[in-house]
Parts: C-alpha cells; structure tokens; sequence
C-alpha cells in the first residue's frame, strides 16, 4: 500500500485504505477535539493510522439546514441518567458526534488557558495541580491558532505576552457583544473582541485550501455550513486524510483484544450491523469526559487506581439575559463575539479560582427552551418574552469547577439500543462553585443594568464536560501519565477532555487540541528514540 | 416590557425566496403542511386529549391564528419516534412511561379538586392545576411514578421547542434566522436587512 493519500486529477484527496488484517500503527478512537490533531500529526509523521468515530461524515453544505431541531443530528443523544443536585444535561449542552466531535457544535471560543490554570492546588491549597504547565503547551497553542485562523484582537490584554498575534483579524461586534462593551465600560471592566476558531477572512490551510470567510450566521452551535468554523472536519480531518490517515465513521468502538502481556492488539467495532476488528500497535482513545471512561468500565480496564469515572467536572457556566430597547435580532454575528478576563483572579473574590466573561448571541430556539426550562415560564409569559426575542442579549460566565468525591460518572443497570449499560452522571456543585457563580451573577447583573438591560434574568447552569480519567504523576491517583499514557496499558492513551485534571477558567476546545498535539509528540518522540 | 408583533404572513413569503437554502425550505414547509394528528400513534386517546389540553395553557395560541400549531400532534410524533435529547433525570423513568403517567395524574388531580377532567375544566383551574404541579405542591398516589416538577419542566420545554420551531412561532417573535444564504454582513445593534421585519401596531394579541 502506498505512503499518503494520493492526490487525484479533480483535486480530490483519494482516502487511504487499510484493510483490517494489516497491523496498523495506530487506531484513533473519536475524532473530535481531541482525536482530529493527533490523527493528523501521526499521519504526518509517516504512521499508519486509522480513526474510528461513532457518528457520520457530513458534507455540511448538502446536509445541514439553518434549524436548532434540524441539526439535533450533530449531539451525543444516547441517553445519559443525570443524578445529584445539580443534574447536568448532555446532547446540545455539551456532547457532539459525527467525524469531527463536539466542534460541530462549539461555539467556537478559544482563548488560552493562563499559568496559573494548572496550579490551582500550589495556589488555592484546593483541587489538584496538573503534571505540566503552561509551557509545555504553549508551543501547541501557536501552532493551533496559526493553523486553525484563529480570528482575534492585535493585542490581548490578558496572560503572558504572546509568541505571536492571532492570524485575522477579530469577527466584527453584534449586539450582544456591543451592550456588554458598554456595560463593563461604565463599571471599568476591560474587554476585547473574543478569539474564535472562526475565519474573519478567506485563509489558506495547508491540506485543505482556502476555507471561505464566516457570514455571520449566527448558528454555530449548529454546525456552520459554509466552513468558516474552523471544526475539526474541516481543518486536521483533511489534513490528516491528506498525509494518509483513514476516517471511518458510524464505527461504534466497544471493546479490545489484548496479548498475553497485555497490550491491546485489536481494536473491535461496530459497523454496519457487523462486528469488525483492526488489528494495531497502539490506541488513542479520544471519546471525551463520558465516552472514554464510559469505553473503559465497560472492559474494566486502565483502571489500577480506581479513578476511572471519578474527578467529574463540569464548568460553571451561568448566563444573565435581559432586553433592550435597541434591535438586537440575536441570530446574527459570532455567538461570542466579546469576551472579558478581568475576573480570571477578581481582588474580591471568597472563592478558588475564576471566570471570563462572554457575550451571547442566542439562537431562538435554544432560548425558548432556556426560558422554560430555565426561567420555568409558560403562558402569555412565556409568549410575550419571546415576543422580545429580537430585543435580546445575553452575557454568560465560564469557570472554575472544582473536582469533588462526589461527582463522578458510573455505569447504570439500563442499557441502550446497542444493549450497553447507559452511563449515570453524578454532579452537585459545591461551595466554590456556588461562591463563584454569586459573584458572576453580581457583575453580569451589574453590567447588564449599565448597558440599559429590561427584564434581566439568570440560569444557572454548567457547561463542558470534564475530569473521568485523570492525568498525573502518581499511578495510584490517575489514570494516566503526564504523556497521556496509561499506566495500566502501555500502548494505550488518551487525548481528551476525560485526561484534564482541573477544569481551567477557560473554554476547553483550545487546550484539548493542544493536549492532542502534545501527547502524539511526545509519543513520536519516545518511538523514534526507540528506534535509533 | 415589551410586547412586540409582527407582521402576519411575512414567514410564507420570505419562504419563496433565494434567501432561504432549499434544505431549509424544505423542512420548513413540512413543519407547514403537516395535516393535523386525529389518532395519536404514541398516546392513548384519552391522554391525547389531556395533553391538547395542557398544551392550550403553556402555549396559548393567536386566536387570530386559522390553523393553530398542532403541539400535541408533533409531540405524539416524537414520542412515537422514540427521540432521546441525551439525558433525562436520574429520578425520573423513562420518557416514554413519564409522560403518560403525568398526563394521567393531571386528570386524576382535576377530577380530586374539581370534580371533572382537566380539558373540561375552566382555564383558571387548569393554570391552578399547572401552577401547583410546576411547584411540585401536588402529592396522591397518582403522582408516584413520576416526581411532578420535572414532568411539567420537560413537557413544557417539549412543547415549547416545537413551538418555536414552527414557521408561525418563529413569525410569532420576528425571527428570520433561517432566512440567511447571503449571510449578515452588519451583525450589530440597530443594523437590519430589508428582509428583517419591524414589528407592527399590536393586534389580535394572544388569548
């Protein structure tokens, strides 16, 4: 079989095609945030490899429509039991499938993650450090955003000075992102336009081409069909495809075969009704915070600490929502157009860590849906404050969530229709997370009421997923090393949101792309050190 | 607050234009002409009219409005259809035994406190019977199979969802959303397209 993928007369890059008999180097398992970067910097390195993802491939301009229902195609929507005191909800929350993962959906906000974000025990005395810091992803984070096109301010106000300066220039400001500035501008709060992984210019990427500018759609969140988002799909997918990697999707992984010594040999799927098995020398399991572990208990396995499934976080993510007499129509323009980082160690804060700030732009559905759930209107309520729908803004926290004993995710006594036990979700928030959310909810109001906000109201609720498989130094406390390396199974790793062993006060797309990129170097580094 | 309305029809005739993506059209214009569900697939009949009845409360439609959103009939339909949303309640079962047994337990409550069925009852005593069962100050046998707080949030977030993903919703709050094959090159404050409308004078306001 030949090296890479081969380039054919029309333009088209054919996909390498491995057969199942063939011991390949690597089965990537998800291919989402955290699997699409290392997919394709292992292909580029000459390996051969090959990705399973559970969901479909979709070619977005044939098949996504401009509708919230129309795309609910694009979340994780297996069941999940929500349990504890604060019941988390998953599909369009926080879970995507498809090649590609949960960056069909995101949002697309990708600010770094600051130093101080992997040392919260050193500077709280709670929640845990991470084995590395900053630095060793730093490298990572100007790559990807040099890479991705991120779209961004000249000058960042917040963090350490950067290597570099974003690629583009920021998307322009809609109103909610408006209000807010003049909000945090009466009360003294910094903002900047917010960095997001989408395309303020056409930008040419290697592998792929030039990629379109955004239109200001306004639906990310579900799925951008024009391709100026930078997901996965579109970006380290086709790169990877381009050195040589195979995609196969609507590939459900549910277990492993393994040598006497244990180190996995194969990996099995489903796939088309049928039972298929890849033979391989090493996997990266990438199915984020639920779906990794979840894969894990299933096979009881990489589980010598006992730590799979426990460590659950998720980030603090109230929004604050109000009217204004200004015309908003809040479908327009990047979601989150604006962000503020003046609160990632606010002076007066009685609790551990931090937030950022962003605005939002709001799809109507998702919004009707936030007010019933959230807001618990119905009737002439419920409709009149739809009515003010294009009067709408909203600004919204994401932050710090500490890890706790319990919260943690665990396998159920019910199955779904693939007969596997459906995994059930234990989430309370604690004191600091309740501390931090009151403080938020202070600013937000206070700013809102400056911008000239009617009718504000808040819902509390937690965002991404996080924690299940936790990364560390210590065999006994984690699930694996600092190089994302099982301890229990030596050519097993993982790559994804379940591996970060605080939540950060930050988006965390960014960050787990650049854990991605981090631990397939650090692998290609060791097997080629290996070799000489 | 505000209290906004938009112009009636805005939505069919936006529909028949390159603004709109055919894929869009397309599903919009199903959600149009979908005919009106007499026999319930999901639901028993005499639940089917239980839940006609509740959904004329949480979302009380134009009375100017010819022909209403069929809220029960889409319901039924995703039931029927088995959809997940990727979670419910630990403490809840099944959607497809929840729903059922709440609509149950609202005629149980009605004909305990009023004597007769909820869908013959006065729209006061409805909303009473709402109210207290969103509160979760409700309790009888009929209310342990599911906890009654949560059965009215997921109904009400259900119903609501359709409603405002139906072409009549979104005209219902001027949304054009959909309307958006050339993009929206000024996104900011006060920056609209010929193809957003303005809010009318305030007529045939909701019952």
């Amino acid at each position: 079989m030949s090296k890479g993928g081969s380039d054919s007369r029309d333009g088209f890059v054919q996909m390498q095609q491995f057969t199942t008999h063939e011991t390949v180097d690597a089965v990537v398992i998800g291919t989402g945030a955290g699997g699409a970067p290392l997919l394709a910097r292992l292909a580029a390195a000459g390996l051969r490899v090959v990705a399973l993802d559970a969901g479909k491939s979709w070619s977005p301009a044939q098949d996504f429509v401009t509708d919230e229902p129309g795309q609910s195609k694009l979340f994780w929507n297996d069941e999940r039991l929500s349990a504890g005191t604060n019941p988390l909800a998953f599909g369009n929350n926080n879970s995507g499938i498809g090649v590609g993962g949960s960056t069909l959906h995101f949002t697309a906000y990708t600010p770094r993650p600051q130093p101080d974000d992997f040392s919260l025990a050193d500077e709280f005395g709670v929640g845990v450090n991470w084995p590395i810091g900053y630095g060793h992803l730093e490298p990572y984070l100007g790559e990807l955003e040099e890479f991705l096109g991120i779209s961004g301010p000249a000058c960042y106000p917040w963090g350490p000075a950067r290597k570099s300066s974003y690629p583009l220039a920021p998307l322009p400001l809609n109103g909610a992102a408006q209000l807010m500035q003049r909000g945090c501008k009466q009360l003294g709060i910094n903002t900047s336009p917010a960095p997001n992984a989408a395309l303020s210019a056409p930008y040419f990427q290697q592998g792929v081409g030039w990629r379109p500018a955004c239109k200001n759609r306004g639906y990310c969140q579900a799925g951008c069909t024009t391709g100026a988002k930078s997901s996965m799909d579109v970006t380290y997918i086709p790169l990877a495809i381009h050195y040589g990697a195979e995609v196969r999707a609507e590939s459900f992984v549910t277990s492993f075969e393994f040598n006497p010594a244990g180190r996995i040999t194969a990996v099995i799927y489903q796939h088309d009704g049928r039972e298929h098995r890849q033979k391989c020398h090493h996997v990266f399991l990438c199915g984020g915070a639920i779906e990794t572990p979840r894969l894990l208990l299933i096979n009881g396995l990489a589980n010598s600490s006992g730590q799979v499934g426990r460590n659950f976080m998720a980030h603090t993510g109230m929004q604050v929502w109000g009217q204004f007499p200004e015309d908003i129509r809040p479908y327009k323009g990047i979601p989150g157009a604006l962000i503020s980082e003046d609160m990632h160690r606010p002076r007066d804060a009685d609790f551990a860590g931090g937030y950022l700030l962003q605005s939002l732009g709001v799809m109507p559905v998702t919004y009707a849906s936030q007010l019933a759930r959230g807001r618990g209107l119905w009737g002439t309520s419920l409709t009149q404050t739809m009515r003010g729908y294009n009067h709408t803004a909203g600004i919204d926290i994401l932050g710090e969530c500490l890890p706790y004993d319990h919260n943690f995710m665990e396998l159920s006594g019910e199955t779904d229709a693939r007969g596997l036990p459906k995994p059930r979700i234990h989430f309370s928030t604690g004191d600091n997370e309740q501390r931090l959310t009151a403080h938020a909810e202070k600013v937000m109001r206070a700013i809102w009421a400056e911008a000239g906000a009617e009718d504000t109201w808040s819902f509390d609720r937690n965002a991404h997923i996080i924690g299940t498989c936790r990364m560390g130094l210590d065999a006994n406390d984690s699930v694996v090393d600092a190089e994302g390396r099982s301890f229990d199974i030596s050519n097993l790793f993982i790559a994804d949101n379940s591996i970060f062993p605080s939540a950060l006060s930050v988006n965390p797309s960014l960050t787990i792309m650049a854990l991605s990129l981090y631990i397939a170097d650090c692998f290609l580094e060791k097997r080629h050190k290996s070799r000489q | 607050m505000r209290d906004d309305h938009y112009p009636e029809g805005y939505v069919q005739d936006l529909l028949q234009t390159p603004f709109v993506n055919e894929q869009t059209r397309q599903l919009m214009q199903e959600r149009l002409s979908v005919p009106e569900v007499i026999v319930p697939v999901f639901f028993e009949q005499e639940a089917f009219i239980t839940l006609h009845a509740v959904a004329g409360r949480l979302l009380p439609q134009p009375a100017t409005r010819r022909s209403p959103i069929d809220l029960a009939g889409a319901f039924d339909k995703k039931m029927a259809g088995n959809e997940s949303n990727g979670w419910r309640y630990n403490d809840m079962p099944p959607d497809s035994e929840a729903f059922p047994a709440g609509l149950k337990a609202i005629d149980n409550m009605s004909n305990t406190n009023f004597g007769k069925k909820f869908h013959l009852l006065e729209p006061a005593c409805q909303d009473r019977i709402l109210s207290d069962i969103q509160a979760g100050q409700c309790s009888g046998e009929y209310w342990n199979a599911v906890v009654p707080k949560r059965f009215f949030e997921e109904l009400l977030t259900a119903l609501t969802e359709i409603y405002y993903s139906h072409p009549l919703g979104r005209e219902e709050i001027g949304d054009v959303s959909w309307a958006d094959v050339p993009g929206w090159p000024r996104p900011g404050l006060n920056q609209l397209e010929a193809r957003e409308p303005l809010p009318v004078l305030k007529h045939g306001a909701n019952e």
